[in-house]
């Protein structure tokens, strides 16, 4: 199961760089006359409303999407790995700050973020990531917290310190060894949420701005033509459920863990 | 966002243990005043969201022809050329009188705009639990008792692929089910509860089973997993050698200890039906909160999207805090970890 | 009132863990099953309680209680049997009790189902049966949880449930294996007791002869799934006719029956699905010869049931 899934993650990463030049047509050319056509040859997943080649679109589309998905992963990365360490060893002030504020960003909703934030400070889709970014800290900063108070406590940090290493240094070669791959495991299912709320997003016309091809932006447009496409909304559909699982198995497989350690 | 919702038991939402910082102000008093610090955290992030906005309200509002030195009469009346912190203070004293100000666009009063919109989202809510538990709950309960038969399997198995499915995806999926193919419900609209219960239900039923889907799916997960865990110790076979009957050897003492994974969910799950409902909302064409923010953020409404968010971590919280309570009683004090 | 006859108990569906055995408990009696762990005293009583483990089955054989079929009851049935005339105490009371329910609901809960107590009597009947028990402080504990008592005082509240339904046979399954030494005495003596004033007849297993020899008339020896030796209990430890036994007998903590630092028998039992169709104690037997690789017949000596072809020849040592 975990080499199919690094497999068809490989695949997604391939498309993810190089989709746009190996799309057949120009994702964004249209033809009216062609609109909403069954697949061909020519048109292997047939075409949207606007005659334009959803293989192509997908292809082109792989880039961005994967990118905004790892780009709110940063995010989160970002501001919830620190300040998960930080909490951990710069007294019960600023942990208690940190905590409150890791509940706080835990009240809110996904989506509901994302569009207030895009509301405020405009469309696009970086300001859309951050704020998904944003949610996925107290994610992190959980995890990183609960690998890092066990170590807080084991007996080597401990000798490290009596030996007199300095705490930047405790940190970087004790604790980054432990820490780091159960935020790997996390970074991997945050990922598929991310992929999923970027779709949700594209479908509300948020972020991601027409023209360009993200999957969720295929899906929704296909959802709009179903009496005539019915089967049209199960490719790109597919494709995110796909990604999703695998980066989902990838997540759940023990030997990740091991992996990554 | 299941993906997320989803694995308590996995390394990623081990609860951080704590004992040897023991959490002060355990128990009732604790239970209420985490909420309220909370909502100060959150309602300074909402607001100061806000105030990075960068456009500014009077130039939006008076237009191009503005002067400087109208912007600044404008600021003035908004209160806008104050210190960040008194105009947080300000605006948090107002909203918590019911007084969220005026949206800079239609100048209705924010506060009347939410509450028109409210109803909707919290009957449909609270219909979307009830499907969640009932859904979730008997198809968790029903995998437990056929472990590892053909109803767990597909449990199983629809449980994670609706994780990975897009939540309009299910939604879409269901309007094309009920309404386009068999016909038997509408396709979207509403009609409020004041017009009857089955009215309201007709419309609201298929945007609540979008809602629960994903809860009741990792309900379902959960309560599986616990529930097999408590069917296999002593105390069940002790009930059952008490002669206490099947149905009540499963919900007065096997659930009692196996619920609490999945009352967690549930408490977790509540932002995510509100998330949801922005994307639910738009599929039905509901008059809701989520299609107001959508409305206020396509027209950059600053305090009717500070409004809408305050409203939605209140309610957040208040479910959050219900459902912590919940989980207090039902643990006996002294096995609490 | 019991009766077990020629019970067969299998395992996965092919393996033999329980073969042959019959034994009865009359009203008011005692009886006890010892044996090492695995030599299927522990199947039996669970068959006998119609709960076995999941991959466990009665192959053949029937148990009967008066004049009900147990191994044809359904659930329904079993309801009706289980805690009005069979209930059952364990070892590890705690994990026997609901964790999450103080044990004065759970015995209330017992009362009211089934002596059909209505919920107003309830408490006061419940603190009445706590009291009966021996526990001090009866109403102060109906309000605590499990995880609050000690070990001799949740066993007492089991035994509590257990005879709230007034039952007529009480399995007791090693259920003073984990209390110390001397609450063990007190929880066997209350069982004593039960026994006078109610009338309430006793399964009682345990590994340790000592301890069925306080409480039991009668005797029956396990080993690898058979009764190798039945009779009753005064004469068995006076004039052990199996050699099991008698290695039993060295081990056991009879007269000091308090004493922790046991000897131990040399050797294992056999493996299951590895039973030699002769003799199963051969192997670890001291008098051993060429006759006893054949199949063994239960065979009566001195008035009770023996499993050894020299039963009536070798001259054991008694405690």
């Amino acid at each position: 199961m975990r080499r199919l899934a690094l497999a068809a993650l490989a695949v997604v990463a391939l498309l993810a760089v190089a989709g746009g030049l190996l799309a057949p047509h120009d994702p964004l050319a249209q033809d009216p006359d062609l609109a909403l056509h069954a697949p061909t040859w020519a048109h292997p997943f047939g075409t949207d409303y606007l005659g334009r080649d959803v293989f192509s679109r997908l292809l082109a589309g792989t880039g961005t999407t994967v990118a905004a998905a790892v780009e709110s992963v940063g995010v989160g990365l970002l501001l919830g790995v620190v300040p998960g360490l930080a909490s951990l060893w710069l007294g019960r002030g600023v942990e208690w700050v940190l905590l409150r504020a890791v509940d706080a960003l835990m009240t809110l909703p996904f989506i509901v973020f994302a569009v207030a934030v895009t509301g405020i400070l405009g469309n696009g889709l970086t300001q859309a990531m951050i704020a998904i970014g944003m949610l996925f800290a107290p994610l992190f900063f959980r995890v990183t917290r609960a690998a890092g108070l066990a170590l807080t406590r084991a007996q080597y940090v401990e000798a490290a310190e009596l030996f007199g290493a300095s705490r930047s240094r405790i940190l970087r070669t004790h604790v980054w060894g432990k820490v780091l791959p159960t935020v790997a495991v996390t970074a991997a299912q945050a990922t598929g949420g991310a992929l999923l709320a970027v779709s949700s997003l594209s479908f509300l016309g948020i972020g991601v701005q027409p023209p360009a091809p993200t999957w969720g932006g295929v899906l929704a447009s296909d959802l709009g033509f179903l009496a005539q496409q019915p089967w049209a909304p199960v490719i790109p559909a597919a494709l995110i459920a796909l990604t999703v699982a695998a980066l989902n198995t990838l997540a759940d497989d023990r030997g990740t863990l091991r992996v990554a350690r | 966002m299941t993906t997320l919702l989803d694995r308590p038991q996995a390394p990623a939402r081990a609860p951080a243990p704590a004992p040897a910082r023991p959490r002060r102000r355990r128990g009732r008093i604790g239970a209420l005043a985490t909420p309220v610090v909370v909502f100060l955290f959150s309602s300074l992030l909402t607001f100061g969201l806000g105030a990075l906005s960068p456009s500014n309200p009077a130039a939006a509002v008076l237009g191009e022809t503005a002067t400087p030195a109208d912007i600044a009469r404008m600021n003035h009346e908004f209160g806008l050329d104050r210190p960040f912190l008194v105009q947080y203070l300000d605006w948090l004293g107002s909203a918590l009188t019911g007084d969220l100000g005026r949206s800079y666009f239609t100048t209705i009063p924010v506060a009347d705009s939410i509450f028109a919109a409210l109803p909707v989202d919290l009957a449909l809510a609270v219909l979307a639990v009830l499907l969640a538990v009932l859904l979730g709950g008997s198809a968790g309960i029903g995998a437990a008792l056929r472990r590892g038969g053909r109803l767990d399997r597909a449990v199983t198995v629809v449980a994670s692929a609706l994780g990975t499915l897009p939540p309009f995806v299910v939604g879409i999926g269901l309007v094309v089910i009920f309404s386009v193919l068999l016909k038997v419900l509408p396709a979207g609209g509403y009609v409020g509860l004041e017009h009857g219960l089955l009215p309201w239900l007709r419309f609201a039923i298929l945007p609540a089973l979008a809602l629960s889907l994903d809860i009741a799916a990792s309900i379902a997960r959960q309560l599986r997993t616990s529930l097999v865990a408590q069917l296999g110790e002593n105390y069940v076979t002790g009930a059952v050698v008490r002669g206490l009957g099947a149905r009540r050897v499963l919900f007065r003492h096997a659930l009692r200890n196996a619920i609490g994974p999945a009352v967690t969910v549930l408490g977790i799950g509540v932002p995510i039906v509100l998330g949801g409902a922005v994307v639910t909302e738009k599929i039905f064409n509901l008059p809701g909160v989520a299609q107001l923010t959508l409305q206020a953020a396509a027209q950059h409404d600053v305090p009717l999207i500070q409004g809408t968010l305050l409203v939605t971590v209140t309610v957040v919280l208040l479910c959050n805090t219900l459902v912590n309570m919940a989980l207090l009683r039902l643990t006996p004090q002294g096995r609490r970890s | 009132m019991l009766r077990v006859e020629d019970l067969h108990l299998t395992v996965g569906g092919d393996l033999e863990a329980v073969r042959q055995v019959s034994l009865t408990v009359g009203r008011g009696e005692s009886l006890g099953l010892v044996g090492e762990s695995g030599s299927g005293k522990t199947l039996t009583c669970r068959a006998v309680l119609g709960v076995l483990p999941p991959g466990v089955a009665v192959s053949r054989g029937r148990i009967a209680l008066g004049d009900t079929d147990l191994t044809a009851l359904d659930r329904r049935g079993w309801d009706r049997v289980r805690g009005n005339r069979i209930a059952a105490v364990f070892q590890d009371p705690a994990s026997y009790l609901n964790p999450s329910l103080t044990v004065g609901r759970q015995l209330a809960e017992q009362l009211r189902l089934k002596r059909g107590l209505p919920r107003g009597e309830t408490r006061a009947a419940a603190v009445a049966l706590l009291e009966a028990m021996g526990i001090r402080r009866a109403p102060a504990v109906f309000d605590q949880y499990p995880h609050e008592l000690s070990g001799g005082m949740l066993q007492r509240t089991l035994i509590a449930i257990a005879v709230a339904g007034r039952p007529d046979l009480l399995v007791a399954d090693e259920a003073t294996t984990a209390l110390d030494p001397a609450v063990q005495a007190e929880v066997l003596d209350l069982l004593r007791q039960l026994r006078e004033e109610r009338g309430l007849a006793l399964l009682l297993v345990s590994h340790d002869l000592a301890v069925v020899a306080e409480v039991c008339d009668r005797v029956a020896v396990f080993y690898a799934g058979e009764i190798v030796e039945h009779g009753p209990t005064d004469e068995v430890i006076a004039n052990p006719r199996h050699p099991y036994t008698e290695a039993l007998l060295r081990v056991a903590s009879l007269g000091d029956w308090r004493r922790r630092d046991l000897e131990v028998i040399p050797g294992r039992p056999p493996e299951l699905g590895a039973f030699s169709t002769g003799c199963r104690f051969a192997e670890r037997c001291a008098h051993f010869t060429e006759r006893c690789g054949t199949p063994v017949p239960l065979s009566t000596v001195d008035g009770r049931t023996v499993r050894c072809h020299r039963a009536a020849e070798l001259a054991l040592v008694g405690a």
